[in-house]
């Protein structure tokens, strides 16, 4: 078991989030209540997928760099976790506004819809589908991890700036958004609490640890499996 | 100099062959036409949300129908002999600028034939001209790039479509966000002015991102 | 006899409300404090670990078979 500290700095890490997330001192809030402990698992999916999908891009230069075929397989790996960390988010977002915009707000769902932070996760899982959808449209393996990389490269850097425009164009309801005057703490780091901050960047951490362990896994089979072919 | 030289002679190669051959052009115009009468059929007189929902909806079809052609007609032999004659950045320049130029003509087009037939609900006309002129060039510099993807991808059009559709949500949100105030909605100071900055700032970064990446896509 | 313990039972509450508000300055938002005193909290947080431990140690598992794989194929 060489190199495998990283596995096991995810699993305590891990363990922490869970202990340190239920039982540990949380602000107390209007609205979230006790479901600010959410912080610890929905949006730190959303970090690890923005993780996991900057990993994808860097292996994607590295393919249109030097062209072996092994960082093709590396990056669509990492893409696929991040979608499917993505999805996570999305599913767990959408249980959690649920029980605090619909029902203490007020909010109705095609308001929600609008959000800003919807928006670009939206944009961002559409855009690695698109990716994935390309993938299969190509026959020749080479061609295929070309035009793939570029097309991965050119939608990332027009994500960024979409989630930094978005928020401009529709209002925010999002915890921490600008303008947001519901005054909860998270994702702006201005004022986030210290004693969520305890527990959340160990959280993003280890999740993201776990995310590319498992990609690791992906990553090995296909390099198994296509063995003849490196 | 040279290379300047060999983009204007690609750009009027692109030209010269949409006047000969003006199916494809006409067929735009009517597509244009179509959309509008079917339009105008159904509602008259929209008001000025939906005027400008419904205009968006049709420049984002147009562009796509528009600037899709541009690199499916290319043959495979076709893109070979190019590749001899020039470098990949002169052949995507003198691209981008041909359908920028297209889709300045087409967004003029839809917009006059709009008016004609839905009326014209704005209140500052030349304010609006000018965020459609913006919005054509937005649009037709995301889509060549994705043209040139899906003519790798066996010529696949809806292969385009799926891809450029959630890389253009955030122009086309910026853009609808921007003609709001042709229409009298009115921004905090500066706002505006702002959002146009951004939506060029946008366009300079399709450009280069164009610029580097059309290179991985040429060889072949 | 049962108004006579509504009453007192108000009362109290009346009371507890009270010295509650005295010592806390403004208003709480409600947390799950119950679940923390009664120690039915430790349960969530164990059933999670049992989880969390089952998915990590299935990850496990197929890491050591790929390990496995990778050997056989060099040989």
């Amino acid at each position: 078991m060489h190199k495998s500290w990283w596995k096991i700095a995810s699993v305590i890490l891990l363990v922490y989030t869970i202990v340190g997330g239920f039982l540990m001192d949380v602000p107390r809030l209007f609205i979230l209540n006790e479901s600010i402990r959410n912080l610890y698992f929905h949006v730190s999916m959303w970090f690890a997928m923005m993780i996991l999908f900057g990993v994808s891009l860097v292996y994607s230069i590295k393919y249109l760099s030097k062209q072996q075929y092994k960082h093709d397989i590396y990056a669509s790996a990492y893409a696929g976790t991040g979608t499917f960390l993505g999805l996570l988010g999305y599913a767990t977002g959408a249980v959690w506004a649920n029980y605090t915009w619909v029902t203490d707000q007020g909010q109705s769902l095609s308001n929600i819809l609008k959000e800003p932070k919807l928006l670009g996760a939206g944009i961002a899982i559409l855009i690695y589908c698109a990716y994935f959808v390309l993938r299969g449209s190509f026959t020749d393996m080479d061609k295929k991890a070309r035009v793939t990389a570029v097309y991965n490269i050119f939608a990332f850097v027009m994500l960024f700036p979409t989630i930094w425009i978005i928020p401009r164009l529709v209002g925010s309801l999002h915890p921490g958004a600008p303008g947001s005057d519901s005054g909860n703490p998270a994702l702006n780091f201005n004022d986030i609490d210290s004693r969520l901050r305890m527990v959340f960047y160990p959280a993003v951490i280890g999740w993201t640890l776990l995310a590319v362990w498992i990609t690791t896994l992906k990553i090995r089979t296909r390099l198994l499996a296509d063995k003849s072919l490196l | 100099m040279a290379s300047s030289k060999k983009i204007i002679a690609l750009f009027r190669k692109d030209l010269l062959l949409e006047i000969r051959q003006q199916y494809t052009f006409y067929g735009i115009v009517l597509y244009i036409a179509c959309t509008v009468y079917v339009l105008f059929l159904a509602i008259n007189e929209p008001d000025g949300s939906t005027w400008n929902a419904l205009f968006w909806v049709n420049m984002l079809f147009i562009s796509i129908n528009a600037v899709a052609k541009s690199f499916l007609q290319e043959s495979r032999g076709r893109m070979l002999y190019y590749y001899s004659l020039t470098s990949a950045q002169e052949f995507i320049l003198a691209k981008l600028l041909y359908n920028i130029l297209l889709m300045l003509v087409m967004s003029l087009l839809s917009l006059i034939t709009f008016s004609f037939f839905l009326g014209g609900p704005f209140l500052h006309a030349v304010e609006f001209v000018g965020i459609t002129i913006l919005g054509g060039i937005s649009m037709s510099l995301v889509f060549t790039l994705m043209a040139a993807i899906a003519s790798r991808a066996n010529q696949n059009a809806a292969i385009m479509v799926i891809m450029g559709f959630p890389v253009i949500i955030p122009q086309l949100l910026l853009l609808i966000r921007i003609s709001k105030s042709a229409f009298g909605e009115i921004f905090k100071e500066g706002a505006v002015f702002q959002m146009v900055l951004l939506l060029g700032g946008l366009d300079v970064l399709v450009l280069a991102l164009c610029m580097i990446l059309f290179p991985f896509l040429w060889k072949d | 006899m049962k108004k006579v313990f509504a009453t007192i039972l108000l009362l109290t509450l009346n009371l507890l409300l009270i010295s509650f508000s005295a010592t806390a300055q403004t208003e709480q938002p409600e947390m799950a404090d119950a679940m923390r005193s009664n120690g039915k909290i430790y349960v969530v947080v164990v059933i999670c670990l049992i989880i969390l431990f089952g998915l990590i140690g299935y990850v496990f598992r197929i890491d050591r078979k790929l390990t496995k794989l990778e050997k056989q194929q060099k040989d």
